[in-house]
């Protein structure tokens, strides 16, 4: 089960004629297994939407390989399940009319029982018959993700799933992407939410300015970086006591919280602790926070990731 | 050919559902029929009517390829529904076919109705022999039509500058093209350019079946003109065409 299903090879990939051409992708390699969810995290431009196009089929690169279930992309487009980030559905079909329309692009005719079955699994049984423009952005985005599957597809692509929706849907969609992934699917999708990409992803890979910059489990590449813990807390220390705390690294403020980065945090905080008393003062709101892939995006490139 | 049945089902209902393609399509074009037919009716109205109907018929076609078939393949364009489309498996052929097949369903259907209110309250006379020998003229004049709203759609970026050149083209042929008014009518300059226009072609390929079920004398140079148009046309617009706007 650990054969790769998408590889992707040294790839350039540009946009754009003249002095409007974007140099996109600058040599991005990476494999995804079958039946993984596999995140490509980075911010705005980073190239996530361009490698994706390769995928699809939708944009030839200038050099390097890709590989689709084996194939050409051109040749795997039956393969994918795809949701562009700009759903792109006609307005004036029913859900029902659409899905058939989209399966059939696939080549595939679901019948009246199997549609029933997809627009129940994805909560759209009572939007049967309405139009999709009169749907709300959670509803049509759970439209387009049932157009991704109607093909009954194994690989499932999904740009930005979640970009536009509130919390609630959010949580909608993280679910139905859990459970593409508990029925053996291989999925795919690209986000600039690390929260994102470490409830759901597997593996990830950091893409920045059109190359990687990490792949791995969000974990492990947060472990690999070294970066240290952090705890904060609301107090009113002078700085430079607190930096010459046991174990700590930097001290700063940020707002109202005191931000101390420490080797050991087990050692600093109760010196923390010690160093308050000691001038009257109790610490409140404290908190150690273990470092994620923002951190990671941070170390990595020196910006914040929705910078 | 499930596949393709399926497709031009739902380009079919897009088509019929959005409300300004249905105005321009179908109330528009009997509404110029009630205005022409109250300004320049007269006294000979039945007459009258077998010289505009098939005028009116004609400047449909023209206006359904360079306005409303060309908005439709730009707004598809804009909206990304190409961009959707492009990334399925489905041939690009088949959806040629299947966008074509629909295009010329609503302008037939469009002629039909003119026709028919024409039939119907003004009196034409409309033997089916003329109907039948005017078929091939409107299928061919419409086919030629969508092939220039397609290169229309292919020089425009958006949706607003398709509607301007189309409509430039379309207001530009309506009177100088022999359509709604009689080209003798007009100075000599232009009796030289009309006959050259795409819209005089259609003119006279369906006129002189629908209104004495006979071709027109020159029918093999107009003929001629709107194979050369349509062909240029096709070719131009494949070479133009994009899956994607320019942002």
């Amino acid at each position: 089960m650990t054969d790769p299903i998408l590889e992707i090879e040294n790839v350039h990939a540009a946009y754009g004629r003249g002095a409007a051409r974007v140099e996109a992708l600058k040599g991005v390699s990476l494999q995804v297994k079958r039946g993984e969810i596999f995140g490509l995290l980075g911010p705005n431009g980073a190239g996530k939407t361009t490698l994706l196009s390769c995928l699809e089929g939708l944009l030839t690169p200038e050099s390097g390989s890709l590989r689709v279930a084996g194939r050409e992309p051109k040749r795997a487009k039956d393969r994918l399940g795809i949701q562009l980030q700009k759903t792109a559905l006609l307005d004036d079909l029913t859900v029902a009319e659409l899905i058939e329309f989209y399966a059939a692009l696939y080549g595939a005719f679901p019948t009246r029982a199997q549609i029933d079955a997809l627009l129940a699994r994805f909560d759209l049984t009572e939007k049967r018959g309405q139009f999709i423009r009169r749907l709300s952005g959670g509803q049509q985005q759970r439209v387009a993700l049932a157009i991704a599957l109607a093909n009954n597809p194994e690989i499932v692509v999904l740009d930005e799933p979640t970009s536009a929706l509130d919390p609630h849907a959010r949580r909608a969609v993280w679910d139905i992407i859990r459970a593409l992934h508990d029925e053996g699917r291989t999925v795919v999708i690209t986000t600039h939410a690390m929260e994102e990409a470490e409830a759901l992803c597997g593996r990830v890979a950091i893409i920045d300015r059109g190359q990687i910059i990490a792949c791995g489990a969000p974990a492990a590449i947060v472990a690999g970086l070294n970066i240290n813990p952090v705890l904060k807390a609301t107090v009113e220390l002078p700085l430079e006591q607190v930096r010459a705390l046991p174990g700590t690294l930097t001290a700063r403020y940020t707002g109202q919280y005191l931000e101390v980065e420490t080797t050991h945090p087990q050692t600093t905080m109760p010196a923390l602790h010690a160093l308050a008393a000691q001038l009257g003062r109790t610490l409140s709101e404290v908190a150690l926070r273990q470092p994620n892939l923002e951190d990671a995006f941070l170390k990595l490139t020196g910006r914040t990731l929705n910078a | 050919m499930r596949r393709f049945f399926i497709l031009t089902k739902a380009m079919f209902l897009v088509y019929l559902r959005e409300r300004s393609t249905l105005f321009w399509n179908f109330a528009f074009p009997v509404f110029l029929l009630v205005i022409y037919a109250a300004v320049f009716g007269g006294d000979n109205l039945a007459g009258f009517m077998s010289w505009m109907v098939p005028g009116v018929l004609a400047i449909n076609i023209l206006a359904f390829g360079l306005i409303s078939s060309a908005t439709m393949m730009t707004e598809f364009r804009q909206k990304g529904v190409l961009r959707r489309l492009q990334a399925s498996p489905v041939p690009t052929l088949t959806l040629v076919g299947a966008y074509i097949l629909v295009n010329v369903a609503i302008a037939v259907l469009q002629a039909a109705l003119v026709v028919a209110v024409a039939m119907t309250f003004y009196g034409l006379k409309m033997p089916a022999a003329n109907l039948l020998l005017a078929l091939p003229m409107v299928l061919l004049s419409v086919l030629m039509s969508v092939a220039l709203g397609q290169v229309v759609s292919g020089l425009a970026p958006g949706s607003g500058g398709a509607v301007a050149i189309g409509q430039i083209l379309y207001f530009g042929q309506m009177f100088i093209a022999d359509l709604i008014l009689p080209i003798e009518q007009m100075p000599d300059w232009i009796q030289k350019v009309g006959p050259w226009l795409p819209g005089y072609a259609i003119a006279q390929l369906v006129r002189p079946p629908l209104q004495s079920g006979a071709l027109s004398p020159d029918f093999a140079v107009n003929l001629l003109l709107a194979l050369v148009y349509g062909a240029a046309a096709a070719l131009l617009a494949a070479r133009l065409f994009k899956w994607e706007a320019r942002n």
